[in-house]
């Protein structure tokens, strides 16, 4: 080794002798990023004064002939701090570009996948890099954008394998209970699917999101588009903001490979608070076949006489450890014509709660072939199969809520394969052979053409196309036909569900670029845009099964079929004009006509415009030095929107339960859409500023903004003697404003050792400005409480969206109970009955609202020669949500606070006539101490009855991720044969920290498609994980 | 693969200037999955199988009332007569009654008059079941969408309705028609005879029903009686479907699941088992299930089952008997039940009449449900059932239709009309406070209704009297 080294050190001497001999000299080397260590290709080098220079080759090398030794040569490239150097008498020189972190050098993508510069951008967007997508492990692209990006709100929906996550950017905008309000996913200029198909109608089974197919190693870039503004060019769909995903592409170069492997484990990050001191029975008598798990006696004094009777740790013992295995390899090189990645990755995941699993495979191949220097040509395929068996989950920990204390869970199978239980379903039993399996086959591919006949004018051509088919298979078996089992079902059942859903996009635009002179240069774009989304769903469900364990359609005695099919198109025209003024001053004016297919033809086009400014002041006059970098940005939008196909006018349906004796029945549906639909209008403006202190090590950027949905189109709940139940038209208005605040800084920045702080913070608030005349409330959605607890959550006008509507405790209001009370004042007094029990009112009051008004995020990183370390903590807060679990656990006596079963006590409040109550009640089952028969006692006949009980403060502050990696140094790597290794240990959500008694109080029941996120339900526990992840690079 | 081609045309001739080919490119938003107009023989399939439906519907809103059944959990609202929002049942008797008033209309177009009157007299029975529970409602201003905010008529108005689309309906049946029954009816398969009977049967029904009012009339009810069901072979039922179970069939399927429902009252078994009555019911074995003992327990409405177990301890619904098994009818309306009413309006008139009719409507159920001949016999040779003319009493009369009435939603005007007078009939434990001792005597009006149309909405306690009851 040493020898060829000396061996080289000779041969490059001769050459520098050779080279010192020529008269004008030449000098060769290799430019670096200091990123990673690899060759950068495209780097331009310019003699400085001159018009002379070269650009680095495909491994970052160059040769450059200069006249003296005083020449200096800058090396510049986008993205990279410009540095200059005077060679003098080398021969070599050997470069290492920084990576720029200014907003002055960052280049954004935004609509269409075009790359703008930051600097020129009217309203706010916020860029992710790979590391800091991939550095959360998170599986779920959307999940890995949780506490990272200011006005976005991410929410995962449970800790099951796969299971879907909601992201809302600045605030719900639709009064349309079941409205999408999710932004536009966007990879690589193509808008992709991201619907989770979760049947309301049934028990949840915690599905994915379609962008959980996405694999995150693939990913470059993830742009978060919020604003109109920002979105006005995707049209109608961007409506709720964009996430523009930007892939890996090869570059010029040797061939790199790229190994990731990660192993992670996680389990139940938050139990809720529980008695365990009374066994199984009712009214405090011990009995081991009763359906009430926790009423009974106490455990300790049964066990004197029933042998082994013991509390047994069924929550714990219930849940698995899950873990994951994540495998992936990406290849990728090419030359200065043609470039490629390529990619491979298989996830395999358990999940905590038993039998729950999902994995995903992916391949994907993209390139990009420069034919000449007017036309490039680029595409890519993505091949995904995903798919797991997903536990009704809310069904397992309900009847995890029946099972009793004292019988062991785990313990659940006979050896004939029959359920093992003293009475009660038992929860894994269900979970083991209540599957529902899904598999998802999908092909995500675009194609991209570029030509550019001179400089000044180029067009580009996007078709791209993503299809899928959602294969689902449920099934509940019915009796085996042993005598004294107890079956899942009675008579069992299968269900078929087939889901194809292809779009197609196709996207042509024409940019012109003008410099009218050195300070005004101007961009114009114009361009077509069609979209169409075909979507089949068949559905096939057989009951009782003529074979016991022979579970088909052909052997179901009961069969029933269902179909729905959806086309949906649309057209747009669009313009967008950038006007540049002497790179300070940037206008922005764009203008788009969509056509949509789901309106009524004379409604069905509409324009919209929208206009932005960013300023950048700083440039424009002189400032003292410690400001580097200071913009202010406003723009205005308008936002049109199109409807769900297919909604126009009347129809006539046969219900699923035909045909009936070989006759099919028909039934008015009950939806009536108006033939009169006109589009949706948001309009929104923002107002925004970026400043950078010393030396861009200080970074500041806020944005305030205000949204106004109007003219929504909603189906209005109707009286249903009208013949309609829901009239769909528009009406209403939703308005949401807030601010975005973003602070970054970099406390310490050395060779050797880097601090990076990156905070976030966001408010929004939510006003339904008005519904339609007539219409008083629209319920998004309810959850079931016991006896009367049930919860709502309802849209009224001049209220917030997320109000949660249930029963309460009767407040003493000195001169009576005002009317039209609609929130619940906490603060007064109680008013107790002449039972001695606080007294219920069931009129529904506003118990809290299940909208955070600010939530948040830190990251820190700190850097250390080969040595990384981040955490990221987020929080949200002044939020409330329905807790479904205490209801059930008050309900069945599991919660700890009912260890007070059997005290005697005063309740704190007064009596109706205002004077402090002083009686005495006991709180225990049956004849109390005092004589008096307390039935059910206090929690089952009173507390359980009180929604007030259960709507509790969610707000939480998590540390969501903390990570420690170690890159091998070069000195290292020599040693070895890889070009980067680096070994990482990742943990997620290990700390939390929230009022809430419970699961982790983010898990809510709804799924990310669902709007109804104030109800925990019975929902999947939240988890945390630690992950180990190993990385090598050849 | 044409498709493919086809789409890929599409896409790749973006329309940027031929706005003509850019609407037929748009057209497609004609809904693919459901037709935008119904024939009247799939509308008659829909309507005779809903209400069936309807009258399972309203029947398990009223059979805790009645006390045929009982919650199994304390103080259950349906039990202890709270007041509960039935925005389910009311959307379903609109969706019904709107199908209707689109089969009517489009019948008579089509000069269909059997499917036209067989649709008058199914609007008249929802008309009046709708009436009968909750008092005022919606009628002329609905289901054609003229006003977001329909008004609500007159209660005794909407009687004249529910009797004069009993008349169209049975003269328009009696006409000639263009389209003839067949199949497409679940109730009589196309049996036009037969429609005209229930349409008599229903008049007398709800004739009968004004017997607390000035307008009673029994020669009117005896009349409408006498061209109305002559057996038990003429009742109006919906056989239920090896495709869809009987609707009771299913709550007893649940049960058995643990997904507790269908228990049975304790006053409905000591009605029935000697322990009120002294004679001993042979129906009960056929009409709920006994307990793991072989016993016939039942629940007291609105204590729940206390410590007893979820399966096992107390009579429930079970599939196997007359009104619960999974092929089992839904009875709309009955040969039995029409000699209560004629019972009960002889009773005045001709007191023989009455009586013989009282004694054939007893026999009429039982062969119904299947009871051995000798049973029958035993039970109506009874002296507590003969009791003979001289001692025979209107309160006989509502005892015994109250056992044949069995889950039916008629059976709660009986007993406003009878004022809940039955032996040994008493309010639920924990009853709903607001009634102050009260019986329920009515439904509150649906939240959705009080949501969406708030305005025309009455404003109406549950002891406020329907109009025949006042």
């Amino acid at each position: 080794m040493r020898r060829i080294f000396t061996a080289f050190a000779i041969i490059m001497a001769v050459f520098h002798f050779m080279e010192a001999h020529a008269q004008e000299r030449t000098i060769s080397g290799r430019v670096i990023s200091a990123e990673d260590n690899t060759g950068l290709p495209g780097v331009n080098i310019l003699i400085k004064g001159t018009s002379e220079g070269t650009v680095t080759d495909t491994e970052g090398k160059f040769r450059l002939s200069v006249p003296d030794q005083n020449a200096v040569l800058v090396f510049s490239f986008v993205g990279f701090e410009t540095q200059e150097v005077q060679p003098q008498n080398r021969a070599v020189i050997n470069i290492t570009l920084r990576p720029d972190y200014t907003e002055m050098a960052q280049v954004v993508v935004t609509s269409f996948g075009i790359e703008q510069e930051k600097k020129s951008l009217g309203y706010a967007v916020q860029e992710l890099g790979s590391e800091e997508i991939t550095k959360t492990k998170q599986q779920n692209v959307v999940s890995a954008l949780q506490g990272q990006v200011a006005g976005v709100q991410v929410t995962n929906a449970g800790g099951a394998p796969g299971q879907s996550a909601r992201i809302i950017i600045r605030g719900v905008n639709s009064l349309d209970p079941s409205a999408d309000n999710q932004p536009l996913f966007v990879v690589d200029g193509v808008p992709i699917d991201n619907s989770t198909i979760e049947d309301s109608d049934r028990t949840p089974r915690g599905l994915s999101n379609r962008a959980a197919d996405i694999n995150p190693n693939d990913i470059e870039s993830m742009t978060v588009l919020k604003g109109a503004a920002a979105t006005a060019l995707y049209g109608v769909r961007a409506a709720n903001g964009a996430v523009i995903i930007t892939t890996k592409k090869g570059r010029a170069g040797a061939v790199r490979v790229n190994i990731n492997s990660t192993v992670g484990f996680e389990e139940v990050n938050r139990y809720p608070r529980i008695q365990e001191v009374y066994g199984q029975g009712f009214s405090g008598q011990y009995n081991p076949n009763d359906f009430w798990p926790s009423w009974g006696a106490p455990i300790a004094a049964v066990a004197d006489t029933v042998p082994g009777y013991q509390f047994e740790n069924n929550w714990e013992d219930a849940m698995n450890t899950g873990r994951q295995i994540d495998n992936s390899v990406s290849v990728s090189g090419g030359n200065e014509n043609a470039t490629f990645y390529g990619s491979f990755s298989r996830l395999d995941q358990k999940g905590i709660i038993p039998f729950s699993e999902w994995d995903r495979s992916t391949a994907k191949l993209s390139g990009d072939i420069k034919i000449s220097d007017q036309f490039n040509f680029s595409g890519s395929v993505n091949y995904i199969n995903s798919g797991g068996n997903r536990v009704p989950h809310d069904r397992f920990m309900e009847r995890m809520v029946y099972w009793a204390a004292t019988q062991d869970v785990t313990d659940y199978i006979n050896p004939d394969g029959t359920m093992k239980t003293y009475g009660n379903t038992n929860p894994i039993y269900d979970a083991r052979f209540s599957t529902f399996q899904d598999d998802v086959n999908r092909v995500i591919g675009n194609l991209m053409l570029n030509y550019k006949p001179t400089e000044w004018l180029s067009f580009t051509y996007r078709v791209g196309t993503d299809y899928y088919s959602d294969s689902r298979t449920e099934i509940t078996p019915g009796p085996m036909g042993i005598d004294g089992e107890l079956p899942l079902s009675s008579i069992g059942f299968i269900r078929e569900t087939r889901i194809n859903s292809r779009d197609l996009n196709s996207n042509l635009f024409m940019t012109l670029n003008n410099e009218f002179s050195e300070k005004f240069r101007t961009t114009l774009r114009v361009g077509n845009d069609i979209f169409e989304r075909d979507y089949e769903r068949v559905d096939a469900y057989g009951e009782n099964f003529v074979i016991p364990n022979f579970y088909d359609l052909s052997y179901a005695s009961q069969i029933s079929n269902s179909q729905d099919k959806r086309k949906r198109r649309l057209v747009g025209l669009y313009g967008d004009l950038m006007l540049d003024y002497d790179n300070f001053l940037f206008l922005n004016v764009t203008g788009r006509n969509d056509w949509s297919s789901t309106l009524p033809e004379a409604n069905n086009s509409f324009f919209y415009p929208s206009v932005n400014l960013g300023f950048v002041f700083s440039e424009a006059f002189d400032f003292p030095r410690f400001l580097s970098f200071g913009k202010l940005r406003a723009s205005w939008a308008k936002v049109g929107k199109d409807t769900d196909p297919h909604l126009l006018g009347a129809t006539y349906a046969a219900s699923d339960v035909y045909p009936l004796n070989g006759q099919v029945g028909f039934s008015r549906v009950s939806r009536f859409g108006d033939p009169e639909l006109k589009p949706e209008e948001t309009y929104s403006v923002e107002f925004g500023t970026n400043l950078q202190f010393l030396s861009n090590r200080l970074g500041v950027d806020f944005t305030w903004y205000k949204s106004n949905s109007r003219n929504q189109i909603i189906p209005v709940p109707i009286s249903d003697a009208t013949g309609y139940s829901v009239y769909i038209t528009n009406a209403g208005e939703i308005e949401n404003r807030g601010i975005e605040l973003m602070l970054t800084g970099s406390p310490i920045r050395s060779s050797d050792f880097s601090w990076d702080i990156t905070v976030n913070l966001s408010n929004n608030n939510n006003t339904v400005v008005n519904i339609r005349e007539g219409i008083d409330e629209i319920v998004v959605g309810s959850q079931f409480g016991y006896v009367g607890s049930t919860v709502t959550m309802k849209l009224v006008e001049g209220e917030p969206y997320g109000n949660i509507y249930g029963s309460s405790y009767q407040r003493y209001y000195p001169d009576g109970t005002p009317e039209n009370l609609t929130h619940l004042d906490a603060d007064r007094p109680l008013v107790i009955g002449a039972n001695g029990f606080p007294i219920r009112n069931g009129n529904q009051l506003i118990l809290g609202n299940a909208i955070p008004k600010w939530f948040g995020g830190v990251r820190n990183t700190l850097n250390y020669k080969g040595l990384d370390f981040s955490f990221l903590v987020d929080f949200r807060a002044d939020v409330e949500q329905y807790n479904q679990y205490d209801n059930f656990f008050s309900a069945f006596g599991i919660a700890e606070y009912t260890l007070a079963r059997n005290e005697t006590r005063v309740f704190n409040g007064v009596t109706a006539e205002g004077s402090p109550n002083t009686q005495e009640v006991w709180l225990g089952q049956g004849v109390g101490p005092d004589g008096v028969d307390y039935g059910a006692g206090y929690y089952r006949n009173h507390y359980r009855s009180v929604s007030e009980n259960f709507v509790h403060d969610a707000s939480f502050i998590k540390l969501r991720n903390i990570s420690l990696g170690y890159n091998l140094q070069p000195g290292l790597l020599d040693a070895t044969p890889f070009r980067s290794a680096r070994i990482a240990v990742t943990a997620n959500n290990i700390i939390l920290y929230t009022p809430w008694d419970g699961f982790d109080p983010e898990s809510f029941s709804a799924g990310a498609g669902g709007n109804a996120v104030g109800f925990t339900g019975l929902g999947y526990p939240g988890v945390r994980s630690l992950l180990f992840t190993l990385n090598l690079g050849f | 693969m044409k498709r493919i081609y086809k789409n890929a045309i599409y896409l790749a001739l973006p329309c940027l200037l031929v706005t003509s080919a850019c609407e037929d490119f748009l057209d497609i938003n004609d809904n693919p999955n459901n037709p935008t107009e119904a024939s009247v023989s799939g509308l008659l399939v829909n309507s005779t199988f809903e209400t069936a439906q309807n009258t399972y519907r309203l029947g398990s809103i009223t059979s805790n009332y009645l006390q045929y059944l009982a919650s199994p959990n304390q103080g259950s609202s349906s039990d202890i007569m709270d007041e509960v929002s039935h925005d389910n049942t009311w959307l379903n008797m609109y969706n019904a009654m709107t199908d209707l008033s689109v089969m009517i209309e489009q019948a008579e177009s089509n000069g269909a008059s059997h499917y036209q009157g067989a649709g008058q007299i199914l609007q008249a029975l929802h008309l009046g079941m709708m009436v009968d529970v909750w008092g005022d409602v919606p009628y002329s201003e609905a289901f054609n969408f003229e006003t977001l905010t329909p008004a609500y008529d007159d209660d005794q108005a909407l009687y004249t309705e529910v009797l004069s689309l009993l008349d169209a309906g049975i003269s328009n049946l009696s006409s000639e028609t263009t389209i003839s029954m067949g199949n497409d009816d679940f109730i009589y398969g196309g049996d036009v005879d037969k429609w005209i009977k229930f349409g008599n049967m229903l008049k007398a029904r709800y004739l009968n029903h004004l017997s607390k009012t000035a307008a009673y009339n029994p020669t009117e009810i005896l009349a409408a009686v006498d061209q109305g069901f002559e057996g038990n072979e003429d009742d109006a039922q919906v056989v239920y479907f090896e495709e869809e179970f009987n609707p009771w069939a299913n709550v007893a399927i649940n049960n058995a699941d643990l997904v507790l429902g269908g228990w049975i009252s304790e006053q409905f078994i000591q009605a029935t088992d000697g322990t009120t009555f002294g004679v001993v019911d042979p129906r009960l074995p056929y009409m709920v299930g006994a307990t793991d003992d072989g016993e016939y327990v039942g629940t007291v409405n609105g204590a729940g089952r206390g410590n007893a177990p979820a399966a096992g301890a107390r009579s429930t619904l079970v599939t196997g008997d007359f009104y619960s098994s999974e092929q089992s009818p839904v009875l709309i309306a009955t040969y039995a039940e029409q000699k209560f009413i004629e019972a009960e309006a002889a009773f005045t008139v001709d007191k023989e009449r009455s009586y013989q009719a009282y004694l054939a409507g007893i026999r009429a159920h039982m062969r119904k449900l299947g009871v051995a001949q000798e049973a029958i016999d035993a039970y109506i040779n009874n002296p507590l059932v003969s009791m003979g003319m001289a001692d025979f009493t209107i309160d006989d009369i509502f005892r015994e239709k109250y056992v044949a009435m069995f889950l039916h939603p008629e059976a709660w005007v009986d007993a406003r009309r009878y004022d809940y007078q039955y032996e040994g009939f008493t309010l639920p434990e924990n009853a709903n406070s607001a009634l102050g001792g009260e019986f329920i005597r009515r439904l509150a009006y649906p939240d959705s209704e009080v949501s969406r149309n708030g305005r025309n909405v009455p404003d109406v306690s549950l002891t406020d009297r329907i109009w025949w009851d006042e």
